[in-house]
This record gives structure tokens, sequence and C-alpha cells, in this order.
């Protein structure tokens, strides 16, 4: 009997033996479940339908009487926060104000150039995609020539950047919130992350210790590994996501 | 009924209103247009346009063009002087302006046109030194101050702000610091036609002396013409975004095969100092009110 009763402690999972929650109408059968395409969308959607539902039950079975009230009155309530919250902000500002010396130097003098001179760094990779010029093609049809110059070049990257991280909402229009679910998409998004880092060492190829040629083509090619490595990696790891999510779900719902 | 919608009707005196109204619109429109074209298009001041100078070539990053060069005399006493010829005064479209030119013989019965406004660009066309006739700035290359002898440790041993001398030179043949080779030249850092002025609206300009510009000389008659005695001078301006410069300045310059020649390390761009050429720009006229 004691072998019986631990067994039965043990909510099965595989769809095999009594459950111990008892399935109600709700339930989905096995068919119903082969039949639903949707996905973690879907599942999710009735993760919180049912949540909300419960509440709604509480609070219908609860004696609490509801007022009409739509906020707090602006005295003192409102008052006494928000005072509290600009005096914080405002003591922050006097603080850092009265602990950081003042920035202001003298005006740049156009007669000398400092030994490092770049963008700040948030805009590294803004500068390096201006530093494209070996990879402008020179057209036999053109004799040679460039179609156009290096700057515009560079200035026409950037604008391929913005354009492409616009249209990537329009061509993935997916409900994933996490990478393992698209790991096609999740690594896009690693390899623009990668391309943004190497073009910011690009855009200061004069000051890391590498051969700018070097720099250059790896520029290009981590992206691409970084892409790959994700790819793979998410791969692998959606076998065991979708095992864990199943089997959350059939624990907390089993089939009947 | 014709008039059902609640446009008025039309009419011979609504289409002359309209033809009236429609006419004036437009007319205001070109008036507009044609003076706003004039206005942006009317030439600010004398001097510039097209025209060809002497330079370092460009080898390698975004820089346009070459780093004009600067005819050097040497005077009686030893020393350095840029060229600067007698101004004189000419007449084109209307505007009167100063022009400080002079043909220099490069034999074969060639000649070259030198004119200072070779250096009319990146904002130096405004600087009071480029003026022709400016007041009581003279031909002498001046030693930088403060010297940067952190860069050219042999600076030491001359006065900040004094005219360069040939004798200051004489280790030229074997000179060297950390960047680079030794024996490729002697450089020195200074400003030209800038006395007095406020330290941003100084003429930064590169003197090398060096063996190759001697033996360039021996077969390059413009070389011969201007650079006496192994010395060679640039306007020090980078003509891509107008920063400075150096010579054998930064170790960083040996990524780009640039530790002997002119490296800018805000784009990364090279000029060979021993590899002159003829070269076109397009100089800049100077503001109106400085004739």
């Amino acid at each position: 009997m004691s072998d019986n009763d631990s067994q039965q402690s043990e909510p099965a999972t595989d769809g095999s033996g009594p459950g111990i929650v008892a399935p109600d109408d709700e339930v989905p059968s096995w068919r119903e479940r082969k039949e639903r395409t949707t996905g973690l969308s879907r599942l999710t959607y009735e993760y919180f339908e049912r949540a909300r539902r419960e509440d709604q039950d509480l609070r219908q079975e609860s004696s609490y009487v509801e007022r009409d009230v739509l906020g707090f009155p602006a005295w003192p309530h409102e008052t006494i926060r928000n005072l509290a919250i600009s005096s914080f902000f405002i003591g922050m500002l006097l603080f850092l104000a009265a602990t950081m010396p003042p920035t202001l130097e003298d005006a740049a003098n156009p007669a000398v150039t400092p030994e490092i001179i770049l963008p700040d760094w948030y805009l590294y990779w803004s500068f390096g995609l201006l530093k494209l010029g070996p990879i402008n093609p020179e057209l036999s049809i053109l004799g040679g020539d460039k179609i156009m110059s290096d700057e515009l070049y560079g200035v026409l990257a950037n604008a391929v950047v913005f354009g492409a991280i616009a249209i990537v909402p329009f061509l993935n229009k997916g409900s994933a919130r996490r990478p393992v679910e698209q790991p096609f998409w999740a690594a896009i998004g690693v390899g623009g992350v990668m391309f943004a880092f190497t073009t910011s060492v690009v855009a200061v190829q004069n000051l890391a210790p590498i051969d700018p040629n070097i720099t250059f083509d790896l520029a290009f090619l981590l992206p691409l590994v970084a892409a790959t490595i994700t790819y793979a990696v998410l791969k692998t790891m959606r076998e065991g996501y979708m095992y864990d999510l199943n089997r959350r779900y059939y624990r907390l719902r089993p089939p009947r | 009924m014709a008039n059902d919608d609640n446009y008025p009707v039309e009419s011979d005196r609504r289409r002359f209103v309209k033809g009236v109204v429609g006419g004036s619109v437009l007319s205001g429109l070109l008036t507009t247009g044609a003076a706003g074209v004039t206005l942006s298009t009317k030439p600010s001041g004398g001097g510039g346009g097209a025209m060809d100078y002497f330079g370092a070539v460009r080898e390698l990053g975004p820089a346009p063009r070459g780093l004009p060069q600067i005819p050097i005399e040497i005077d009686d006493e030893g020393y350095l002087q840029g060229l600067w010829p007698e101004p004189e005064t000419v007449e084109e479209g209307g505007v009167e302006y100063q022009v400080s030119r002079t043909e220099i013989d490069i034999g074969g019965g060639e000649s070259v046109t030198y004119s200072t406004e070779w250096f009319q660009y990146c904002g130096l066309q405004t600087f009071e030194g480029i003026r022709p006739d400016a007041e009581g700035q003279d031909e002498y290359l001046r030693y930088d101050d403060p010297l940067p002898t952190a860069d050219y440790p042999w600076l030491e041993e001359v006065t900040a702000g004094n005219q360069m001398h040939v004798d200051d030179f004489e280790n030229y043949e074997d000179w060297g610091n950390n960047v680079g080779d030794a024996g490729v030249g002697q450089p020195a850092a200074g400003t030209w036609r800038s006395q007095d002025v406020s330290p941003e609206s100084k003429i930064p300009i590169l003197v090398i002396r060096s063996t190759r510009i001697e033996e360039m000389a021996q077969d390059d008659e413009w070389i011969a013409q201007t650079c006496p005695e192994g010395f060679i001078a640039f306007v020090n301006k980078c003509t891509h975004f107008c920063c400075v410069p150096g010579y054998k300045k930064l170790s960083e310059a040996s990524n780009y095969n640039a530790e002997n020649k002119i490296y800018c390390n805000c784009h990364q761009s090279v000029y060979d100092p021993f590899d002159i050429a003829q070269q076109q720009l397009i100089s800049l006229p100077r503001p109106e009110g400085d004739e």
C-alpha cells in the first residue's frame, strides 16, 4: 500500500495513471491540444485568462465594499508624495553639482590636434561605419573609379543600418518574447550587437593594438560567427525549453 | 440645379480673380527664389577659385588632396623665409582684391604660378596672416610657442617663437626620435605670418630638412627652386577636416606605414612629404572687408 501511496502523491505528467488534480471541463483533451497550432502565445493567453478569472471570483466572494473613488486627493496625499520626489531629485542635482568639479574648459584651439581625438563612445559604431572606404567598390565600368566618395559611402552605411533596424519589426511579426522561441531572429540580433561592437573597434583602429586590416576583416567575420553560434546554441536549448514548458503545463492541468 | 454644392459658380469675374492671384503668387515665388540663388552664389570676397598647386601627395585616408607646400627662401643670415610675393591689386568681375603671386621658373621654358591663394582653405582664408598685405607680418618661419619638445626633443636647443635658422637643423642627416627611422628628416613645428595673433588664428607649418629632399632637388627643378639646402615646408592643415597632422609624432602612424610620413590621427590621412606633385584645389575667397 505504501508503494501505491507514494506513486499517487506525485502527479503523473506523462498522461498515464490517474492525475491528482481532477480535470474539469476547461481542460483540453489530447485532440484539442493537437489541434492547437498557435503555440506559446495561446498558452500564455490561457494562463492569464485563468488568473484573471480567479481574481474576479475572489473579488466577488469578498465582503470588501469598493468605494466609488477614482484616485487619491491632491491634498495632502499627492502633494506630499510629489514634494518628496522632487526634493529627492533636486537634492541629487545639488549633491552632484557640489561634489563634481566644473567641467567647462578653455575653448578648443584648432591650431592643435589632441593625440586622441574621438567622438563619444556611444557613437563609435557610427564613426566606424564612416571608415568603410576599403569596401567601397571600384567599378571597372567606370574605369576603376568609385561610384561614390568614401564619405558618402560611409554615410549611406549608416542609413543602411538604420533601415535594417527599422525593417526588422515588419519582417518578424512573431509574438516571441524569449530568444529560445525564435533562434533565427535571436541570432540576427546577436549578430547586430556584435557588429555594433566590431565597428566600434574599427573606429578606434589606430589606437587598438591590432593591425588595422585584421580589425577590418574581423569587423565582418565576428558578427557572422557570433550569429552562427547563437543559432546553434538556441536551437539546442529549444528542445529542453519545450520539454520544461510542457512539463509545467501538464503538471498544472494533466490531460484527461 | 447646377449650384447644388457649396462652391461659387464659375464665372468670368472669378476666373479673372484666380488668374491675378495665381500670377502674383507665382511671380512672388520666382522673385524670391532668384534673389535667394543670387544671394547664396554671390562671391563673398576677392581671390580664390580653381588653381594648381604643389604639395605633398596624399597616400591614404579620406583627405581629398595633398598638403600644400610653402616655397622656402633663405636670407643672407641663414634664416628661413616662406615665399610671400609683393602684393598686387587685381580686378575681377568688378571686385578689386589683393593677390600675392609670382611665376617660378622650373626650366625647359615652363613656369609655375605660385600664389598664396594656395593656402586659402580650411578657414585659413579668414586668418590675418593670409591677407597679402597683412600689417606687421613678415615671411620668416618661426618656431612654435610653446615648443613641442615631447615630440621633437631637439627643439629644446632653440628658443620658442624664434625665427628658424639653417644652423638649428645641422643634425638632419642622422636625426631620429622614437617614431620611425632615423636619418629620414629633421622636423620642426612652427608658425608663419602669425605674430601677435590669437593662438587659434596662427598658421601652423611643418618644416623638414632631409637628405631625401636634397636628392629630389637634383632632378626636379621645382624642388630645386623651392627647397634650398634640403628644407621643405608645408602648411600643416589636413585638407580633410582641418586638423593639424604630425610628422614622426605618433607611433600609431606605423599601423598605416606612415611612421616616416605626415600622419593625421583624426581620420588616418597620410601625406608623403617626399613625394611632391602638382595638384588642384578650389581656393576659398577671403571674406569681404579684409582688403
